[in-house]
């Protein structure tokens, strides 16, 4: 089943002589379930085709179909509303909103949507990832493996179509590097959780099912592994 | 670094630079303005108590000559005259300057020991030392309005102090990530403080000199203001502006010290950090510990909460704006609170009162009422309904126990009701007995409206004591003092307890007669005949200096018949003396002017305050892009909607807003509740008047100026681009 297409997107910043195109008609489509590791160079064009996927960003030209629903024609009040109960954002420097608890932190896209919390679902998350005792913490007080996990668990809260991350690893030693990796397969097995995973890592990007090269803002490679 | 970097910076960041150099003008313009009108108005205060009662700090009665010189010769007195006024024959009294005043309550006791007096023949100047902050050790209330003054303007001085300091401490502190950049290329920390030091100077050396300018010229505007609305004031002594350059020199040392030392701060604060964390300081909110945003939370949901903890983290950037809001809608409440009850006080005891009791007043300075003629000449004038001219004395009467009203020993008795009178030995209390001496005319016109024939062989008895147990002083109660019996009154000398005499008693009254006159609540007022007091001047003696001349109008007379009656008066007085004279419907509207200058002045006090206040909204919320985008950044990527974010930016300007109005009002409560209970009025009256509607216009604009301020730094938060604020690992 296809959860994701991208068709022919491409996205160009500034204008005349300043222009660039950091995405270039970009064709993808993911099924659910699949772990795809999207890999390119600095400034090759990944981050801004996982902020366009996420929908915090809009393409110049294209169509972004996730779950059926062409993200990119939506408002930015749709947008965030379809990003809140369907796709999980995870970045490198984690992104917690320092002036709320980790549970807080957890909870935030139900609290936007003024939704109750399925308390079991909840205490699964964060002792799956382990962090059950920080809940009443607050972001700076936490380490940086501990502040991936808590992006993780919120990314998960609503049960996303997509988990989208971007370098989740880039800002985290080698240990805890390779335990948000495997809590990423953990959940992509377990919950059959669709992921698409941003990093130039070659060594992370062969724990994917898929791996997808980016260059110039083109897709110059699309390797299934599994 | 100043050529390459600090002058670029300060263009660039050109709302950053706007908003430092304007809170340094203000703060500085206020510090002068407060601090200049405090000394004009302390040397206007010394000014006005020397013209009226005179330079001297301490005065010594009973003196011989060669006393004099006993005075000169002690160490501390800086010059002696003799009190030619006071002095009668042997018995010289004279006043006394000192070097150091503030010995004179241990010098003067040491000096009367010298002379072989007794202590008491020491009097001090007390209201003057009070203004030079020299209080009597034994007393133990003291006149503290210098006190009170000096303490409140400490307290706006250092509130004004701290907006510089915050102002500057605030921008400065968001630069820490810049100076980690230089720190980490190698700028040792002494060119990092010099460009610091550079900036401030650049930016607040010629915003606080115009500021202090502009203050010291707005002190001058404010008194020649206060001047113009007291013009009608009679016997006001006119301000005039003064400035002492020890007060510039604070004022300027005080601004700038602030602003090195707040400059300082980011220096100190970059030398414990190494270049690493400096470069990851981006001067983010967060918070220290965990907070709860309950209320906000309840009422709004989680946009409450994230509102109510981002409130929370900017706390130190919002403390200005805080403090000046609160302050200002405070001082603006009380203010219009306290001048609404003063005017229904003032209505009441004063130009309700005295309604009937005048039209023109005329006072004679200096004359005795046997010396001056012109009465009949003014009682004959044309609009002239009625007319007495009368002098003050003072005299005790000797009145024995049992000769008070029934009324008054059912209620305890004298000292019950009084507290404070003398019983004397025999069985007699020693009450005062102020004396109006009317002129013959006068007093017997007073005599047929009290229906009894009309003669100047006697006197009227007040015969009235305030109920004060069963009565506040607001709405005051009578009864009879003494029992209606005795035909004469025995009068004493207030100063010589020896001289006494006995006068004719024509008639007992409760209703005095009618002039502009307060009487002590528990005197034995008497009202007599210039004849009669021709007789007995020479043993009761101790007039007041001055004679006055009570006048009615028409019934329904204007303002222009009072003036032009007025002027008759002149005319007809012309050859007396100094001459003060009133009118009771250009009093009312002096006062009315005078009121409305004062409220004015302090009106325009409160909003500048409240414009700090704003000023630092405006510049907070005009450095959200730099500030708070990734924390914005961070709402979009979990899902939170423009509407989300525009209702976190309201509940900010709400609360913003809100608080000095959650604060003001129950203070404001307490304070009003504890001012109608002082004076007694009724609180349905005030009520009735309360300045709603300023207090809501100003209430209004203070919620308008918030709210619009978080338009524009919501509107272009919510405009940019917040991607790459999530990316960005200079913005962590």
């Amino acid at each position: 089943m296809e959860i994701l297409k991208c068709d022919g997107v491409k996205k160009v910043y500034g204008c005349g002589d300043n222009q660039v195109t950091a995405l270039d008609k970009i064709d993808l489509s993911v099924e659910k379930g699949e772990f795809v590791a999207i890999v390119g160079a600095s400034g090759s064009g990944k981050s801004t085709l996982l902020h366009i996927l996420g929908s915090v960003d809009k393409p110049t030209e294209g169509k972004v179909i996730v779950g059926g629903v062409d993200i990119s024609l939506m408002n930015a009040t749709q947008a965030a509303i379809f990003r809140r109960r369907n796709v999980g954002l995870v970045y490198q420097f984690y992104n917690l909103i320092p002036t709320l608890t980790i549970q807080k932190n957890i909870l935030m896209p139900l609290l936007l949507d003024k939704k109750k919390v399925n308390q079991e679902y909840f205490e699964q998350v964060v002792n799956s990832l382990g962090i059950s005792d920080k809940l009443n913490f607050l972001p700076n007080q936490l380490s940086g493996g501990q502040q991936q996990r808590a992006a993780i668990a919120r990314a998960l809260i609503y049960r996303p179509a997509l988990l989208l991350a971007d370098e989740p690893t880039g800002n985290l030693d080698q240990k805890n590097s390779k335990e948000i990796i495997d809590m990423l397969k953990l959940s992509n097995r377990n919950l059959n959780q669709t992921i698409l995973m941003i990093t130039h890592d070659e060594k992370i990007a062969l724990e994917a099912d898929r791996i997808v090269t980016i260059e110039d803002g083109r897709i110059i490679s699309d390797q299934k592994r599994r | 670094m100043w050529k390459d970097y600090s002058a670029g910076f300060i263009k660039k960041n050109k709302s950053s630079s706007i908003s430092i150099m304007a809170a340094a003008f203000i703060s500085a313009l206020f510090l002068s303005l407060v601090c200049s009108l405090f000394y004009n108005f302390w040397i206007y205060e010394i000014e006005r108590i020397t013209t009226e009662e005179g330079s001297w700090q301490g005065r010594i009665e009973g003196i011989t000559e060669s006393g004099i010189s006993t005075i000169e010769n002690f160490a501390n007195v800086e010059k002696v005259e003799i009190n030619g006024s006071l002095s009668e024959g042997e018995n010289i009294v004279a006043d006394v300057w000192f070097q150091d005043m503030r010995t004179i309550y241990s010098d003067m006791p040491l000096i009367t020991e010298k002379l072989g007096l007794d202590s008491t023949a020491a009097s001090y100047h007390e209201l003057l030392l009070s203004r030079y902050m020299v209080h009597d050790p034994q007393d133990k209330t003291p006149p503290l309005l210098m006190t009170f003054f000096i303490a409140l303007l400490i307290v706006v001085s250092v509130s004004l102090i701290l907006i510089i300091h915050n102002s500057f401490a605030v921008s400065m502190d968001a630069r820490i990530h810049q100076f980690g950049i230089f720190s980490s290329i190698g700028a040792t920390p002494g060119q990092i403080f010099t460009c610091v030091m550079q900036e401030a100077a650049a930016l607040c050396i010629l915003p606080v000199l115009a500021g202090s300018f502009i203050g010291i010229a707005g002190s001058a505007g404010t008194i020649k203001a206060t001047n113009f609305f007291a013009e009608g004031i009679a016997g006001r002594h006119e301000a005039v502006f003064q400035y002492q350059p020890l007060v510039f020199a604070v004022t300027i040392l005080a601004s700038l010290l602030t602003v090195f030392i707040s400059a300082c701060l980011p220096a100190k604060k970059l030398s414990r950090l190494t270049p690493l964390q400096a470069i990851r300081d981006a001067g983010e909110l967060s918070l220290k510990k965990k907070k709860r945003s309950r209320v906000l939370s309840m009422l709004f949901g989680v946009e409450g909460e994230l509102a109510g903890n981002a409130l929370k983290a900017q706390k130190k950037a919002l403390r200005t704006s805080n403090l000046s809001l609160t302050l200002s809608f405070l001082g603006f409440t009380v203010m219009l609170c306290f001048f609404t009850l003063t005017g229904i006080s003032t209505n009441h005891t004063y130009f309700e009162r005295y309604q009937d009791a005048w039209d023109v007043m005329v006072t004679l300075k200096n004359t005795e009422i046997s010396d001056f003629q012109q009465g009949e000449e003014i009682r004959n004038l044309q609009d002239v309904r009625s007319s007495v001219v009368y002098q003050k004395a003072t005299a005790v009467c000797l009145l024995p126990e049992s000769n008070m009203s029934d009324e008054l020993s059912n209620l305890g008795g004298l000292m019950a009701v009084s507290g404070n009178s003398i019983m004397t030995s025999d069985g007699c209390y020693s009450v005062k007995a102020p004396i109006v001496i009317m002129d013959d005319e006068g007093f017997e016109d007073y005599c047929e409206q009290l229906g009894i024939v009309p003669g100047t062989d006697g006197s009227i008895v007040l015969n009235r004591i305030w109920d004060s147990i069963n009565s506040n002083f607001r709405y005051k109660e009578y009864i009879p003092f003494v029992k209606e019996e005795q035909s004469t009154i025995t009068l004493q000398n207030a100063a010589q307890p020896g001289n006494v005499t006995e006068i004719p008693v024509l008639a007992y009254t409760q209703e005095p007669v009618t002039l502009r006159e307060e009487y002590d609540n528990y005197a034995f007022v008497q009202f007599v005949p210039l004849s009669l007091w021709e007789q007995i001047s020479g043993i009761i003696g101790n007039t007041e200096a001055d004679t006055y001349i009570r006048i009615l109008g028409k019934d329904g007379v204007t303002l222009s018949e009072l003036e032009g009656m007025q002027s008759e008066i002149s005319q007809v007085i012309q050859q007396t003396g100094s001459v003060e004279i009133e009118n009771r419907i250009q009093e009312k509207i002096s006062d009315n002017a005078m009121q409305k200058g004062v409220m004015m002045i302090f009106g325009a006090f409160c909003a500048l305050l409240a414009m700090i206040g704003i000023a630092n909204v405006f510049s907070n919320t005009l450095g959200f892009l730099r500030q708070r985008k990734r924390e914005f950044a961070r709402y979009a990527s979990v899902g939170m909607t423009p509407e989300g974010m525009r209702k976190m930016f309201a509940i900010e300007a709400f609360v913003i807003a809100g608080r000095p109005l959650m604060i003001t009002l129950p203070l404001t409560a307490i304070v009003v509740a504890f001012m109608i209970a002082a004076s007694y009025l009724d609180p349905m009256e005030f009520l009735a008047e309360a300045p709603l509607i300023p207090i809501l216009i100003f209430l209004s604009a203070i919620f308008g100026f918030v709210g619009f301020a978080y338009y524009i730094g919501g509107k272009r938060m919510l405009k940019c681009d917040l991607t790459d604020a999530l990316r960005s690992d200079n913005m962590m």
